[in-house]
């Protein structure tokens, strides 16, 4: 791109001023019909990865759908534009019908930049809502008030990140809010580290006593100070009864007491 | 015709509660203007009603859908012993076409609401064992009716009370009864002798049981095997619910706390 201001200059020391403006409007056509392929091949490349499919039922696809186009049109459309505005700016230089020097010529470098920011929002905000909705999918089982703010959660981070790729592509100072950003992904992962601390060890217990089965369902144990018999191992928890007594063991504990077979 | 109204409205003349039978949206809303208690009684709460039995099972006769409804409401307490109640339910594949005015206090309460609701296994165990043994009945073991019995619930206990008459093939397995290939795998282990042991959370703990309770004071219809004896008795033993297919008149049979609670006919679904 940084040699884009010599190419006009060496054209018009080429030909004549006439055939200059000849060579501008060859520019342009030519700037017309590769527009064109890029957004025909833009659209058949999406087509062929199932990105319809993929933006389906998101809602930046359904207000494409609502102002008559959709997420392929509009990536392919804005593809196209981009080569179309470079063409027409280049052959604009070649003929010298605008000062070249101070505007133009700064444009068509950090046109590509733009581009790129464009796209990652639009990206993101697919990515974001798609991830919305895998996650409120996951989640539906779970009847919670509270479980419905993990999927905007997700969504907020998504759109948060590609807003920072965005602002970064177009050259704005984005560390404070890199450094934001990094605060909350470490608070995010640490706490909910924190709060699955116990889960995890047990699940983790659970998995060894599922697959070992060092005792199992009708086997009389002791396990710390509790004796029973079994009645249920899942992940978390073992179950053990005694007496009308049903002790619900942390499966994490049962592999720090030990367990005590009891055969008579 | 004015006699028939006469008959009609005297049948639905002070009347405790009203009880509908999967019914329809706008019925639904019309009859809660009333006055009077509604409960809907069916395998899912389509109308968000405030009163609400679910079924289990799909009952194919009136007087087991009833009576289910009737249980459970008395259970909830959404009716009280004595009341009177109308029950508007489909008949014979219609949808809302039958009246009936019926006292709840009429019969007996067999603890058929009882057996899915307050067993010790979970509600839906339950049911996924119901359906097993009743496709089982269907069908049967290559086209010759089978017999099995299903222990659910309490199965540490159920273990203690029991031996093994063969290696147990459900060993460092964790097959539950929801899973899509239970019923293929049931149906194949059928053909041996014994218990299936299947626990609260529904994992089949084990096949190949024999039964060992004290079959003291056990109380079954007289005419009914071995198989039946061995399922009610371990339900007095234990807080188990056993359930039963029957190899001669392939029916199929719950027993609970030592007594028959249940009793349908698997051709009937």
């Amino acid at each position: 791109m940084q040699s884009l201001p010599d190419w006009p200059e060496f054209i018009r020391t080429l030909f004549s001023p006439q055939g200059t403006f000849v060579v501008s409007l060859v520019v342009l056509g030519i700037g017309l019909l590769v527009g064109f392929l890029v957004w025909r091949a833009a659209r058949q490349f999406m087509q062929e990865m199932g990105v319809p499919e993929a933006v389906e039922g998101t809602p930046f696809e359904r207000t494409a759908r609502s102002l008559g186009t959709s997420t392929v049109g509009i990536v392919s459309n804005l593809a196209a534009l981009f080569v179309y505005i470079i063409a027409i700016t280049v052959a604009l230089n070649i003929a010298q019908l605008v000062q070249p020097e101070a505007y133009w010529t700064r444009f068509t470098a950090f046109l590509p930049n733009l581009f790129i920011a464009v796209f990652a929002i639009i990206i993101g905000l697919i990515a974001g809502d798609k991830a919305k909705l895998v996650v409120s999918e996951r989640l539906r089982s779970v009847k919670l008030p509270e479980a419905t703010v993990i999927p905007e959660l997700v969504k907020y981070s998504i759109f948060s990140l590609a807003v920072l790729i965005a602002l970064g592509q177009l050259g704005v100072a984005t560390m404070a809010l890199l450094i934001l950003l990094a605060a909350y992904a470490f608070g995010l992962v640490f706490i909910t580290g924190l709060a699955l601390k116990d889960l995890l060890a047990a699940s983790a217990a659970g998995i060894y006593l599922l697959l070992t089965e060092p005792y199992s369902i009708g086997d009389e144990v002791v396990i710390g100070d509790q004796r029973g018999i079994v009645q249920e191992v899942d992940m978390f928890v073992t179950r053990v009864e005694n007496d009308g007594q049903e002790y619900i063991i942390p499966n994490q504990q049962v592999m720090q007491d030990g367990i005590v077979r009891v055969r008579d | 015709m004015n006699e028939l109204r006469d008959l009609f409205d005297g049948l639905v003349a002070d009347i405790d509660a009203v009880f509908l039978f999967s019914p329809s949206m706008s019925n639904f809303e019309a009859l809660t203007e009333g006055d009077s208690t509604v409960v809907v009684v069916g395998p899912e709460n389509t109308v968000d009603a405030d009163h609400f039995v679910e079924l289990p099972i799909d009952f194919t006769d009136l007087e087991g859908r009833v009576r289910f409804g009737i249980e459970g409401a008395l259970n909830q307490e959404l009716v009280e012993q004595g009341d009177e109640v109308v029950c508007v339910s489909g008949f014979m594949d219609g949808a809302a076409n039958a009246i009936a005015r019926i006292q709840t206090n009429d019969f007996s309460p067999s603890g058929v609401y009882d057996l899915f609701v307050n067993s010790r296994a979970e509600p839906g165990v339950v049911r996924d064992v119901f359906e097993v043994a009743v496709e089982l009945g269907k069908k049967g073991q290559k086209g010759k009716p089978v017999g099995a019995l299903f222990v659910v619930g309490d199965a540490g206990k159920v273990m203690n009370k029991s031996r093994p008459l063969s290696y147990n093939p459900f060993e460092k397995s964790h097959v539950h009864v929801g899973d899509p290939i239970v019923n293929v795998m049931l149906k194949e282990f059928s053909r041996l002798d014994g218990a299936f042991v299947i626990s609260d959370a529904g994992k089949i703990v084990s096949a190949y049981r024999y039964l060992e309770p004290s079959a003291e004071g056990v109380d079954i219809p007289k005419g009914l095997g071995a198989r039946h004896m061995a399922g009610g008795a371990i339900t007095r033993d234990t807080n188990a619910t056993a359930i039963v297919l029957s190899e001669s008149d392939g029916l199929v049979r719950a027993f609970k706390g030592g007594e028959l609670v249940l009793e349908i006919d698997p051709e009937e679904y």
